[in-house]
């Protein structure tokens, strides 16, 4: 059994294979996971709104552009080269709809477009995005092989 | 906006009438004893979530409604699994497993159940506060507790560092328990507190 080190809300975590990466119940959040494959370093953020822009002060892994920042900046400390660096990302769900409204913002969505949008300004490529969809997703990534396992409740499971 | 130990207190008692009105309202649907524990009040960083709700995915039935009105905000009322199952047989007086994932019946029964439950706790906030509240229509999630909780305090794109939860547990006879927060918004939690005179 790999160890398992466990990413909350609003929090980001490096580590070095064979340990992986968790976190549970992502909903409208993204899970972004980055990985050096020649190195087997990676790291993986819980990311709850696309950017900081405004807010002052507050916990910047909440955003997917400050989150990202400190997530590649401590991977690229550990010796791993930015050319290497690999994305996966997880989670963006519309939870909740209301009969006879349209879904106003869509933050879920959001939220995945500007974590893409992030990782295209770190030149870094995006290999999956398992996004969307109305239902909530737990992770798990392997720093070392990238495999990132999607487990949910009533909508199947999968490794990507 | 601070909150002091007076404000807390007060909030409290608004959490100890709506859901006393809510325990009763859902006491007579199912015909069954329903008790509630005396409301907490929470002022937390919403990533410190799972300290009250435990696993984040934990399968849990949710019920979101947006309460409109002068001093708007949100209510929900969650219930894991095995417990939103025996509610559902108990409305439906069945001893068969329905599906909460997929059934529409068992789906919309437990919707009302959300909207008993919200109303009679709103309608209690109003003639306690004087202040006109209305809730929207219900809707529901069966899913992983913290997904569903996430889309719900992030739906507008901004989050305070601090959220504030009136929070009551209800249980009842047999092993039927759930929780209900009310979140007002920031402007809200002052109008309902001061009408309150606090």
């Amino acid at each position: 059994m790999n160890d398992v080190i466990t990413v909350g809300m609003a929090d980001f975590k490096t580590a070095v294979a064979p340990i992986l990466l968790l976190t549970a119940g992502l909903g409208s959040c993204i899970g972004i996971c980055v990985h050096d494959p020649i190195l087997k370093v990676g790291g993986m953020a819980h990311i709850m709104l696309p950017t900081a822009n405004g807010s002052l002060g507050g916990n910047p892994a909440k955003y997917a552009d400050t989150a990202l920042e400190l997530l590649v900046r401590d991977i690229m400390s550990m010796g791993a080269s930015k050319s290497r660096l690999r994305a996966k990302m997880a989670g963006g769900a519309q939870m909740f709809s209301f009969p006879g409204k349209p879904p106003v913002l869509k933050i879920g969505d959001r939220n995945s477009e500007a974590v893409e949008q992030e990782l295209k300004k770190h030149g870094i490529p995006l290999l999956v995005a398992d996004v969307g969809g109305s239902f909530g997703r737990t992770i798990h990534f392997n720093v070392g092989t990238g495999d990132l396992h999607i487990r949910t409740i009533n909508h199947g499971e999968k490794v990507v | 906006m601070k909150i002091t130990q007076f404000q807390l207190d007060a909030l409290r008692e608004i959490g100890n009438i709506g859901s006393a009105h809510a325990a009763t309202a859902l006491s007579t649907l199912l015909q069954r004893r329903i008790d509630m524990s005396v409301p907490e009040v929470w002022a937390v960083r919403f990533e410190e979530l799972s300290a009250i709700v435990g696993q984040l995915d934990d399968p849990q039935a949710v019920i979101y409604v947006k309460v409109e009105g002068d001093a708007p905000g949100k209510a929900v009322f969650f219930f894991p699994v095995e417990s939103a199952e025996i509610v559902v047989q108990l409305l439906f007086g069945s001893n068969e497993p329905m599906d909460l994932y997929m059934g529409e019946m068992a789906q919309s029964a437990l919707k009302e159940v959300g909207n008993i439950l919200v109303s009679s706790f709103i309608m209690a906030l109003t003639q306690f506060s004087g202040i006109p509240l209305q809730p929207s229509v219900p809707a529901l999630a069966v899913d992983m507790i913290g997904a569903s909780l996430d889309a719900i305090f992030l739906e507008e794109g901004v989050l305070d560092d601090t959220v504030l939860f009136i929070d009551t547990q209800l249980t009842g006879i047999p092993k039927i328990e759930g929780q209900f927060i009310f979140l007002p918004e920031e402007g809200s939690l002052k109008k309902l507190l001061g009408a309150m005179g606090v």
